[in-house]
């Protein structure tokens, strides 16, 4: 065992020096609620590997990726682990910050196919380097109240036949149920519909190519701005803005939202705090027009100035391959998890309890399975700001549609070279 | 208005029977009605922190928000205490600010007394750059100031932050402007004649007779230093290095936060705040006794 | 011109050489700690960000790839409207948030400073807490002020829509503050003010305690009123400080981030009417990871700052920069 033999080498120098010192510490950057996940996994990792001593540094979830970005530019200053964010798994990609974990002796390719289709793909830059192990994933769903719907006489599934059929019931189910929205904002509807339906090798706003696939005349960009305009006009939306935002927490707990689109994980938060008085009257089924997506999910990775690269791939392994270890994560935090075989654990069979004993567990197996994958791009954090703009000028009525898209188009373009 | 005239000087020879006296024009009852309606409205927001302390997160975000103490307090601050050592991290964010402040006031009052005070060759040429150094917009700074820390090895110190702040071109600014329209150029000149060595002119005339900007800068020195994020973001590293704001923050995550701890840490650290506070505004209004001596 | 203590000439002995030295070279010492921190710690992020400015860099690569692009950097900002707009936003917040704060601080000091006595504590210190309130703890508490649906201060105005006769002077509808384009730029000014007018109300302060109070006591002898005393004795003496007050706004204005980044969560509001350069520059280094534009932007807000502060100069500043000549 490699560890061994290099803790063994490393015990024997330290030896001379200070007696005591046999084990090799560890350092982890996490964001909170990944903190808790590390947290709960460290008396079974301990029993496995009493060598390696973890040391948790915990910062909010921008700090951490930012103090991970000052670190990496300058090459020092990062943890042996790094917990990194979907959102900015493309960015650590580029350049050599971080070590490519495809190569001897960590060989995470040949764990690919034990874990969800769409996973790796995230995490893997053009050339094939792997630069993070999925751990993770936030399989997509729409929960919307019973009671709200039964009120207005609307089935659940005729809220996630269509969207044409979501907007037209969500106006009864509004009018049946004054004083209540039906999402918290109208620009959701825009980004599920973005990420859903993808012509394969797509990405979200480039193809292949490089080539900007925002247009005036891309149809899955003008039905993602007509939906989330009528609803918008059709005064259906709180104007939340973003999830978490003030609004939008209020919106939850007073009880005022018929539906919301989100990843699995929202109920924890739901039954914990945001919606503590609603238990049993949210349930869940799938996204509108039989789509999937997926809502953020986390990565871990090695940025290549650590110095305990073996320890760090050891512990690593273990958060994200042991199936038990994945399992301990869903149950501690609700984090669904990204190795396919712990979701055949028996704790998804369950009922769950907020969701009134709805089996919903087997719902998001399900369309974690079919979450497809999409092709990165180094711009598209670019692209996702220029679009969301555009998307709040035509919400707001200051652009039509095609000139708000041609106008996203140019700036986008003028970004690529 | 027009029959106001009455002498309500300020000088000394006023000050007994200064106070708002009971001749007060109807003019003069409204101007304090709008004093006292524009506190309560700056008051308000500050209120409402010391409120949120002592409320779970549920009642923070409820409609209508909780207007009046809560019994939550003690669960806060037993929930603050158990994610964050947070007196250790207050002491961190102490030992900084002081050594900061007390810096600066020494190092700008010395600098802003030259330029108010002295005629010197490349005077408007340095005082020229000074000023330009205030322009550039900092928030660039990260990684070259980063890079710089490394160099030296002084990351997870707090040097890192009170070395570089020990000197601020806004304070020589600020004392300078001070210096220049509060004390005549006559008195450093008559310290002089009687002898007094230029470091001692300091001591003697200056530093006892600039008490509110000193306050000024001083206050605002230790304010922003105890707020600092950005800079202890890059520099420390570990929950024990960590200062106040940044291991408050720590408590926030996208979903998660727990507002009400939060809260009950947001306002334990403005509590050190509000002591220098005190302190400093009461050399502030010393100083307008101070003002009455010269001229 | 009694205040110092008389002292007499003491024991310079064999200081003749050195009472030279020190009296010639004072000057230069004493200004010596802040220019040798900057040569250390200020003059090099500035070289960096200018070489920076040249080349194309993603932070989180390492220093080792940075591609040299000459001015493409700088025509690339030239020809982004999206800056523009950022640099028209910070522009008019600058203006809706700058002039208020010192029409409300210069009255305000002004009155602390001539009427209250025994106020005079309690007051300065109320309108300078918000200065020293965290921001944190300003982002909860304005959300909670000024949520569209859940919001006080709509419910307060709701409330007063209610009442017979003024009723019909406030909105009958909830106002989305912080959601309606043409509301986000004075609601962030608004808070802004609010966090502000206290530092300005200090700074004018200081300024009107180097006042001579003999000043004011001859011109109420002539029969000054307040208001008098206030436009040709406080306001021309007070030049230098509001000078500096004005300046520093000025500097702190276009480089405002802190509010606008809260109050839109990051977003720059609703058809980016909140996006200030500042903000916009860190999310081209942060989030579009376009190091070498951000600088290249960092230095043409530099150059936009330069200019306004020279404007000011020459408005404000004729005895304020340029030494002592003028004052008495």
């Amino acid at each position: 065992m490699k560890i061994q033999r290099l803790l063994a080498v490393t015990a024997l120098l330290t030896l001379s020096l200070a007696s005591a010192q046999d084990k090799t510490v560890l350092t982890v950057g996490v964001f909170p609620d990944l903190d808790s996940v590390v947290k709960a996994a460290l008396p079974g990792f301990y029993k496995l590997y009493p060598n390696i001593e973890i040391k948790i540094n915990s910062l909010a979830y921008g700090d951490h990726h930012n103090a991970l970005t000052t670190a990496l530019s300058t090459g020092k200053g990062a943890n042996d682990v790094e917990a990194i964010d979907f959102g900015y798994v493309a960015k650590f990609a580029e350049g050599n910050g971080m070590t490519d974990l495809s190569k001897a002796p960590f060989g995470a390719g040949a764990y690919k196919d034990q874990f969800l289709s769409f996973t790796f793909p995230q995490a893997t830059t053009q050339d094939g380097r792997i630069v993070g192990m999925p751990t993770d994933i936030g399989p997509g769903s729409m929960f919307f109240r019973t009671d709200l719907l039964a009120k207005a006489g609307v089935r659940p599934a005729q809220m996630n036949a269509s969207w044409e059929s979501y907007i037209e019931n969500g106006k009864k189910v509004v009018a049946a149920n004054p004083g209540t929205f039906l999402i918290p904002d109208a620009s959701e509807a825009a980004s599920i519909i973005l990420r859903t339906g993808l012509k394969s090798g797509d990405g979200l706003y480039f193809d292949k190519t490089n080539k900007v696939l925002i247009s005036p005349s891309n149809p899955r960009y003008v039905r993602a701005f007509t939906i989330a305009k009528a609803i918008r006009d059709a005064k259906l939306d709180a104007k939340a803005g973003g999830a978490f935002s003030p609004e939008w927490t209020t919106a939850f707990q007073k009880g005022n939202l018929a539906t919301e689109f989100s990843g699995a994980w929202l109920v924890g938060h739901m039954q914990n705090w945001l919606a503590k008085d609603f238990a049993g009257k949210w349930n869940a089924q799938d996204l509108p027009g039989k789509t999937f997506a997926s809502w953020g999910g986390s990565f871990y990775g090695i940025p290549a100035q650590s110095q305990n690269k073996d320890a760090a791939w050891t512990f690593i392994k273990y958060m994200t391959t042991d199936k038990n270890q994945q399992v301990l994560a869903f149950k501690t935090t609700g984090a669904f998890p990204a190795l396919k075989a712990a979701p055949r654990d028996t704790v998804f069979a369950q009922g769950v309890a907020y969701l009134g004993d709805q089996k919903a567990r087997v719902i998001w197996r399900n369309a974690a399975s079919k979450i497809t994958p999409i092709d990165v791009n180094k711009l598209d954090s670019v692209a996702e700001q220029i679009v969301n703009d555009a998307l709040t000028t035509v919400l707001d009525g200051s652009k039509d549609i095609p000139t708000a898209l041609a106008d996203a188009q140019r700036l986008v373009e003028r970004r690529t070279r | 208005m027009t029959s106001a005239p009455a002498p309500k000087p300020l000088s000394k020879a006023a000050r007994p029977a200064a106070g708002i006296s009971g001749r007060a024009p109807l003019s003069r009852l409204g101007a304090i009605a709008l004093l006292a309606f524009g506190g309560l409205l700056t008051l308000l927001p500050f209120y409402f922190m010391f409120i949120f302390a002592t409320h779970p997160r549920q009642e923070i975000f409820s409609i209508p928000p909780p207007v009046w103490f809560g019994d939550h307090l003690g669960a806060n601050y037993d929930s603050l205490l158990s994610r964050i050592p947070f007196w250790r991290n207050l002491w961190n964010s102490l030992y900084l600010s002081v050594l900061t402040t007390g810096t600066t006031l020494f190092f700008c009052s010395l600098g802003g007394f030259a330029f108010a005070m002295y005629d010197f060759k490349g005077k408007n040429f340095l005082f020229g750059s000074l000023l330009t150094t205030l322009l550039i917009p900092s928030s660039l700074n990260i990684v070259p100031y980063a890079l710089i820390m490394q160099a030296l090895g002084w990351i997870d110190t707090p040097r890192a932050l009170w070395i570089p702040g020990m000197a601020s071109a806004f304070g020589i600014f600020l004392m300078r402007q001070y210096i220049g329209s509060a004390i005549p150029k006559e008195l450093v000149e008559a310290a002089r004649i009687d002898g007094a060595s230029e470091f001692t002119t300091y001591r003697k005339v200056i530093v006892p007779l600039t008490g509110p900007a000193m306050a000024t800068l001083g206050l605002v020195t230790f304010v922003q230093s105890w707020n600092n994020f950005l800079g202890p973001l890059i520099i420390f590293r570990s929950a024990e290095t960590y200062t106040a704001p940044l291991a408050l923050r720590t408590l926030q995550s996208i979903a998660n936060t727990d507002w009400g701890a939060l809260m009950c840490g947001v306002v334990l650290t403005v509590i050190p705040l509000l002591i220098i506070f005190a302190f400093a505004s009461k050399r502030l209004i010393e100083g307008l006794t101070a003002g009455a001596v010269k001229g | 011109m009694t205040v110092i203590p008389t002292k007499p000439p003491t024991r310079r002995t064999s200081a003749g050489g050195w009472d030279n030295f020190q009296r010639r070279y004072a000057p230069y010492i004493f200004i010596s700690p802040f220019f040798v921190l900057f040569l250390i710690f200020g003059l090099f992020p500035i070289i960096f960000n200018a070489y920076l400015a040249f080349h194309q860099w993603t932070p989180g690569t390492g220093l080792g790839e940075m591609k040299f692009v000459g001015f493409r950097n700088f025509a690339d900002n030239w020809t982004d409207p999206t800056f523009w707009q950022s640099l028209r936003n910070t522009a008019a917040l600058a203006v809706e948030s700058g002039l208020p704060q010192h029409l409300i601080a210069i009255p305000l000091a002004f009155a602390i400073h001539t009427g209250l006595k025994k106020a005079q504590h309690l007051i300065t210190a109320v309108y300078f807490l918000p200065y020293i309130t965290s921001v944190v703890a300003i982002s909860v508490i304005f959300f909670t002020l000024l949520s569209w649906q859940y919001g006080v201060i709509n419910a307060i105005l709701g409330a007063l829509h209610q009442l017979p006769l003024i009723g019909g002077l406030f909105p009958g509808e909830k106002v989305n503050w912080l959601g309606e384009k043409s509301l986000v730029q004075p609601s962030i000014a608004a808070v802004i003010v609010w966090r502000y007018v206290g530092w300005n109300m200090l700074l004018y302060l200081s300024g009107l305690q180097a006042i001579p109070g003999e000043l004011y006591e001859a011109a109420a002898i002539d029969g000054a009123t307040k208001s008098q005393q206030l436009r040709y004795i406080t306001l021309p003496l007070l030049r230098p400080t509001i000078f500096l007050a004005v300046t520093l706004s000025l500097i702190g204005g276009f480089q405002l981030f802190e509010e606008p980044f809260i109050l839109t969560n990051g977003t720059g509001g609703t058809s980016g009417a909140g996006l200030t350069t500042i903000m916009y520059m860190l999310r081209t280094y942060v989030s579009y990871t376009e190091a070498g534009l951000a600088a290249a932007m960092a230095w043409m807000l530099f150059v936009v700052i330069g200019i306004l502060t020279v404007v000011n100069n020459l408005l404000f500043g004729r005895s304020g920069l340029a030494g002592n000549e003028g004052r008495r």
